[in-house]
């Protein structure tokens, strides 16, 4: 009984730290009816910065630094520059909650924030929530589906969404008969309850199901199982070392012989593909591991600004043709422009007055201009013109539960590590099957 | 029934791994009655040893050979310039423990700021499949085992057919009896550090090479089962550890045959708990250095 004390004492306690460095930034002062901050506004990027997924914070913050120089060459939001603040969650629940709250009670004017990846968001986002700020989250977890946090607010499909889409692709490559192997882990784990739903009603089968823990010595019994099984394909979902582990004994155990991969595009990263490359080679990579994900149009005016933004930043460059064909950071990217508009919209960046605003963003309205990034959108609304963000994901359409859904593709591999897309998958199809 | 067989090869080929380390740990308790948490994020430096010389061409088996001396070496300053003082200054069991957790968190924050938190890898060393008696193996799992049972017997030469070791298990013993005696113990606790670390160092390497990947958190990971096979055998009794270490690594390996693999540490740590409920002392219980010290 112990622990729900604690979360109340703390939510209390980061209630009332926010709510004191609001009182003590605000102008509440004068006549204006919105309070107003001074100083810079910090973007949090909630993420793993450390540990085996540190690799993801990585690829959060590369599309907050393309969002935010972009803004801030734009003249900033309401004449307040912007910035990226890297806030640690280091990939575990427990570790995260300190950090977390840490960086709220700590970071001056951290007015919104992205991330909060599946391993964590079950802890992290009810603090960001309780202290106010409009979150874009990239994580996958079923139980926000019916979402009821007001601050809330996903871009990214659900991870039953997801698996249900690794099956669909899975059967049309011809897979019929296929091995599931995650590691165990909420984010992996979530791809389950799709899969085992969408492959029957795609006639395929799911012919072996393991859980496996992470980073183990060996798998080498697991490997033995699986390949007992004869499997066209692995739906696979683990990290890095765990799936360089494990191919490397499956290649070892099966005469050099592996199946095809479907995985998910958070593996489209550059320590997922120099790990498996390293053990059954770049062939194998290119040539049989699938990336499904989310998907977007890479021939849109926004997608050349994104890009053109990951290119001219330094701190992202070398990662920019990788980072520009995954959903997640993509979504963080459109994120950051929507809670800015927001905040341009409210004529204030404090989250509990504009997070109100982020729907009117993105709507549909008659006579809006359709901006594809925050310096159009801003040009348009100091025009006195209501406007519709449509980024680099495409339009955007809250439930409300705040979340949004859009298409799947299918990527692979280039050979130095970029991603190119091999086919779409319908996401009314994808839905159709949960 | 193949897939039992298969696994219980593998589990020997994992519990060589795990024996070489849990080996080492127990002689450095044994010898100096410290629990040395250190030791996980030792193993994760020779592993990175072990990558810097191959990315400098040296192969990896002369790389393990190598790694486990750097390892060794380290141990010995180690023990002498921060441990050895802290004990003589009477600093409680509790707190020396804290302190190689403290030391383990330091040296693995170091490895990281030099070497990345990203994954590496020594590449594909498991060489061809070999089957032997219904085991599947690769070479690189034969040659890991055949160098875990050549160290093992040299250290079983060494502690009973020289000098040496009757010293060291007499100061393993009863350090004021054997200084008594007029055994250099401190001289005897640095060959024991330094033999210790580099069995540390060595399962380091082999671990690199066995998970093929690794990053820092390969030894803070490795280092429960090792612990659990030092326990089970007997902790100080290095032949428990080598038995601890294939009793853990074969039943994690069944458990992953036959049940959720997700459990596969759970039944090993199973087994643990029954064992000491049954010997609280561990397989080898305490007999072991005064017994065998009365026949070497």
């Amino acid at each position: 009984m112990g622990s729900p004390r604690i979360w109340r004492f703390a939510t209390v306690m980061v209630g009332a730290t926010v709510g004191l460095s609001a009182c003590g930034s605000s102008s509440g002062g004068n006549n204006t009816t919105v309070p107003t901050q001074t100083g810079n506004i910090t973007a949090g990027v909630i993420a793993p910065f450390t540990g085996p997924a540190a690799q993801f914070g990585k690829l959060l913050s590369a599309p907050c630094f393309a969002a935010t120089d972009l803004i801030n060459q734009a003249g900033g939001i309401l004449g307040h520059q912007i910035s990226c603040s890297a806030i640690d969650d280091t990939g575990d629940a427990a570790d995260a909650v300190p950090n977390v709250t840490r960086a709220i009670a700590t970071t001056t004017n951290l007015d919104m924030t992205v991330g909060l990846e599946s391993n964590t968001a079950a802890t992290t986002v009810p603090l960001v929530n309780a202290a106010k700020i409009p979150t874009i989250t990239t994580n996958g977890l079923v139980a926000f589906t019916t979402n009821k946090l007001p601050y809330y607010w996903r871009l990214t499909p659900s991870d039953d969404a997801n698996g249900a889409a690794f099956a669909v692709w899975a059967v049309q490559k011809g897979f019929k008969n296929v091995a599931v192997v995650f590691q165990n882990g909420i984010g992996s784990e979530g791809n389950l309850p799709g899969l085992q739903s969408a492959m029957p009603k795609l006639g395929g089968t799911l012919g072996l199901q393991l859980t496996i823990p992470a980073d183990a010595a060996s798998y080498s019994s697991e490997v033995a199982r699986v390949i007992a099984a004869h499997p066209d394909a692995l739906i696979w979902s683990a990290d890095p070392q765990t799936t360089a582990t494990f191919m490397s004994e499956y290649k070892q155990l099966n005469n050099g012989s592996l199946p095809a991969m479907v995985t998910a595009t958070d593996s489209l990263t550059p320590d997922f593909f120099g790990a498996l490359t390293h053990v059954v080679g770049v062939d194998y990579v290119t040539n049989n591991v699938y990336l499904v994900g989310s998907s977007f149009s890479q021939t849109t005016a926004a997608f050349a600004t994104y890009k053109g933004a990951l290119s001219a930043d330094s701190k992202t460059s070398a990662i920019a043709d990788v980072l520009s064909a995954v959903g997640p950071p993509a979504s963080a990217y459109d994120g950051i422009n929507i809670l800015a508009l927001a905040m341009v919209m409210a004529k204030t960046t404090i989250g509990s007055y504009y997070n109100q605003f982020v729907t009117q963003v993105v709507s549909p309205k008659s006579g809006a201009v359709v901006v594809s990034d925050y310096a159009s959108g801003l040009a348009a609304l100091k025009a006195g013109k209501q406007i519709q963000y449509v980024g680099v994901i495409g339009a955007v359409v809250f439930n409300k539960y705040h979340n949004a859904a859009g298409e799947f593709a299918a990527n692979v591999f280039a050979a130095d590590g970029s991603a190119s897309r091999v086919g779409t998958i319908s996401g009314s199809k994808v839905l159709g099957l949960l | 029934m193949q897939l039992i067989i298969e696994a219980i090869g593998f589990g020997i080929a994992t519990g060589a791994v795990i024996a070489l380390g849990a080996v080492g740990f127990s002689v450095q308790f044994g010898i100096s009655n410290i629990l040395n948490i250190t030791y996980g994020s030792l193993m994760t430096l020779a592993a990175y040893v072990g990558l810097l010389l191959i990315n400098h061409g040296v192969n990896a088996w002369l790389a393990l050979v190598l790694g486990a001396v750097v390892v060794g070496v380290v141990s010995v300053v180690y023990h002498r310039a921060l441990l050895a003082p802290l004990v003589r200054r009477g600093t409680r069991a509790i707190a020396m423990v804290i302190v190689t957790v403290s030391a383990g968190i330091i040296l693995q924050y170091v490895i990281v700021s030099i070497a990345g938190p990203e994954s590496h890898s020594y590449g594909e060393q498991s060489g061809s499949t070999l089957h032997l008696i219904g085991f599947t193996l690769s070479a690189g799992q034969v040659a890991i085992i055949v160098l875990t049972a050549s160290l093992m017997l040299g250290l079983h030469l060494l502690l009973t057919r020289t000098t040496l070791g009757k010293a060291m298990r007499a100061t393993s013993s009863n350090r004021t009896l054997a200084r008594s005696c007029g055994i250099s113990t401190d001289r005897v606790s640095d060959i024991a550090w330094l033999i210790s670390g580099s069995l540390c160092g060595a399962a380091g390497v082999a671990l690199a090479i066995t998970t093929v990947s690794f990053d820092f958190s390969l030894g803070s990971l490795f280092l429960i089962p090792m612990i659990a096979a030092a326990v089970l055998g007997g902790i100080g009794q290095p032949y428990g550890a080598m038995l601890g270490g294939l009793i853990v690594g074969v039943s994690s390996e069944v458990a992953a045959a036959v049940s959720n693999p997700n459990y596969k540490d759970v039944v090993a740590f199973m087994i643990l708990i029954i064992m000491l409920l049954v010997r609280p002392r561990g397989l080898f219980g305490a007999a072991w250095s005064t017994r065998r010290l009365m026949e070497g």
